[in-house]
């Protein structure tokens, strides 16, 4: 009996766990990003440090919250969904270090009239991430609270939508004195930065579907 | 011979606990929350305690809407009620034992030109009406406590669940209890008249005839749970209603309590000693109470999640047990008399109706042959608990095992 064990609150205190992995992550990505923009590499490789060992870990703590939940039969009727859940936040720490790692590897030089819409980009992907975690942390306590906690993500990555829109016309009509393969390159960073945001609302659609299951 | 016509009682026992035991457990296996192996055991247990305890009640009312006065009767009539269940639990239907051996009753009744007192028909009919009802209200009530202390409380889904799977599992045992307490008079109450064994001392209790009676039908119910249960349990409950844990554990409870009411002597006379009239102890149908919780729960979260279809079927079903089990029994008893040449029962003249006939003199080689295989069963199942146990216990080291192996690779 679950009840009597401490699988229950071990469980409990992993994906606690997990979602504090996940939401320093995205803090990481936000410094990570700004140290970067402002040349600091010391920094950028103390983030990307840091990233590299949350990563490591919620990959570990995934493979056991899985583990835990099919071994002594929790959740049996919301387990597949929960355990999508986790893979889903798990994917945006990953695309997070993955990220930080090809800025690291492809050195893109970014035009000075970029950065702050860079940045703005940037804030605004990690807040729908982060806004993720709260209304998941719901998901478990109080689930009828998610749906509104989840309105500030789908906000947040609006706001990103349309900044990468804004950045990306900028970069292809506004800025001078770039090459066309210089261009692409800088399309392909807001790629990697918008990407944390759609991985947001992918993990978000899932959430409110969840959650009204578990209302009702 | 008399132990060869108690086998019909001990068929309609694993019939009941084939088909009824899904009541209990089933919402709980078929959501996943218990798995089938703990429940067998859990029911298989409670369903004995309680026949053995709390069986007296029911088995007196069955007996004054027909006292069976021979034995060929008897078996006779658990034969074609036992046969009804299987052929209804063949067809996946969660059917009526109770309804079952009313209909064989009154099949007897015709058959021998006995009376069949409606007094006692009615009130046992009424608390056919009356249960599902009652279980439906209990299902509600309890529905809405638990759902205000979830939102209330803000505990975590997990936690939760897991008080819930625990709920599952006492609740169930609850259940059990009062399905044997209740039920047990469908398999053995038609015996208890034509039986009487000498009292059994096992040390710690002594075992009365009637009790001993109960026990071997608790024994046959137990077998029903373990062999043939299985698959009604898995489709039972989420084929009505979708059942999330908590509703599950909520109608699991509901059912229980109903079943408990009309089984206790101690709240009757309770109910009797504060002005109250006496709550009649009538076998009732756990099928119909659990049909009665789910639509109570399905009217609380909205009636388009009912699954009209199955419901009508199962309707029928009750429309039909008891007709089929009385037309079974009528012929059955036609033949067993006049090609076997049994005696199947004699019209009782005079006062009949609700005296039951006086029993025989205990036969000293049938209580002890009953002595032995109630023993040989008790220790049976006692080696059958130890060696699962030990099987148990070596999966989860070997679980546990393989899990600190893996962790260790992948450091």
């Amino acid at each position: 009996m679950a009840v009597f064990t401490r699988t229950t609150k071990k469980l409990i205190l992993r994906i606690d766990e997990f979602f504090d992995n996940v939401e320093l992550g995205v803090l990481v990505f936000r410094e990570g990003i700004k140290a970067y923009i402002e040349k600091d590499m010391e920094a950028y490789n103390r983030h990307l440090h840091k990233v590299d060992s949350l990563e490591s870990n919620a990959d570990k703590l995934q493979r056991t919250i899985e583990n835990d939940m099919i071994t002594h039969s929790i959740l049996p009727q919301n387990r597949a969904e929960v355990v999508t859940l986790i893979d889903r936040m798990d994917e945006i720490i990953d695309t997070i270090k993955r990220s930080l790692n090809e800025f690291l590897i492809e050195m893109p030089e970014i035009p000075e009239e970029l950065n702050k819409d860079l940045i703005n980009l940037t804030e605004a992907s990690a807040n729908a991430a982060e806004e993720l975690i709260p209304a998941a942390r719901a998901y478990f306590k109080a689930p009828y609270t998610v749906r509104e906690k989840l309105l500030k993500v789908y906000y947040f990555e609006g706001e990103a939508d349309k900044l990468s829109l804004y950045t990306k016309k900028k970069i292809f009509q506004e800025v001078k004195g770039i090459d066309l393969a210089h261009k692409a390159h800088l399309r392909y960073i807001v790629h990697h930065i918008e990407n944390i945001s759609d991985l947001a609302q992918k993990a978000a659609d899932l959430l409110s579907g969840m959650a009204i299951k578990i209302v009702m | 011979m008399i132990l060869f016509f108690l086998t019909s009682g001990l068929f309609l026992g694993w019939s009941l606990g084939a088909n009824d035991a899904s009541n209990v457990f089933g919402s709980a296996v078929g959501s996943k929350m218990v798995s089938f192996r703990k429940a067998a055991i859990i029911a298989s247990i409670f369903v004995i305690l309680g026949a053995v305890i709390q069986g007296a009640g029911g088995a007196q009312t069955l007996g004054k809407l027909g006292a069976v006065n021979a034995i060929g009767g008897s078996f006779t009539l658990a034969l074609a009620a036992g046969v009804t269940v299987y052929l209804m639990t063949k067809l996946s239907l969660p059917v009526s034992t109770t309804q079952a051996i009313v209909g064989a009753i009154i099949g007897w009744n015709l058959f021998t030109g006995n009376r069949t007192d409606p007094g006692t028909l009615t009130k046992i009919i009424a608390t056919w009406i009356s249960g599902p009802v009652l279980g439906a209200l209990f299902a509600i009530l309890l529905f809405m406590l638990v759902t205000m202390i979830r939102k209330k409380s803000k505990i975590h889904l997990i936690r939760f669940e897991s008080f819930i799977k625990t709920g599952l599992l006492i609740v169930g045992a609850f259940g059990a209890y009062s399905l044997g307490a209740n039920n047990i008079a469908n398999v053995m109450g038609v015996f208890v008249p034509a039986f009487n064994l000498q009292p059994l001392d096992l040390g710690l209790f002594t075992l009365t005839s009637e009790q001993q009676l109960f026990l071997l039908g608790g024994i046959a119910i137990a077998a029903g749970i373990i062999t043939y249960s299985k698959k009604v349990m898995e489709t039972v409950g989420a084929n009505i209603v979708d059942l999330s844990p908590d509703a599950a554990m909520v109608v699991v409870l509901a059912q229980s309590v109903v079943l408990f009411v009309f089984s206790s002597s101690v709240l009757s006379d309770a109910f009797v000693r504060i002005g109250l009239p006496s709550i009649p102890l009538v076998p009732v149908s756990s099928s119909q109470i659990i049909v009665g919780c789910v639509i109570g729960i399905g009217l609380y979260k909205g009636i388009r999640n009912i699954n009209f279809k199955l419901l009508g079927q199962i309707g029928l079903g009750w429309l039909a047990t008891p007709l089929i089990a009385g037309i079974m029994t009528y012929f059955s008893l036609f033949f067993i008399k006049n090609i076997f040449g049994i005696d199947v029962g004699h019209k009782v003249t005079g006062p009949a109706t609700g005296t039951i006939p006086v029993p025989l003199s205990p036969d000293p080689e049938v209580s002890e042959m009953i002595r032995y295989i109630l023993i040989g069963v008790i220790a049976l199942s006692i080696i059958a608990g130890v060696i699962y146990y030990i099987i148990d216990h070596r999966k989860q080291t070997e679980l546990k095992a393989s899990e600190e192996r893996f962790w260790k690779n992948m450091k």
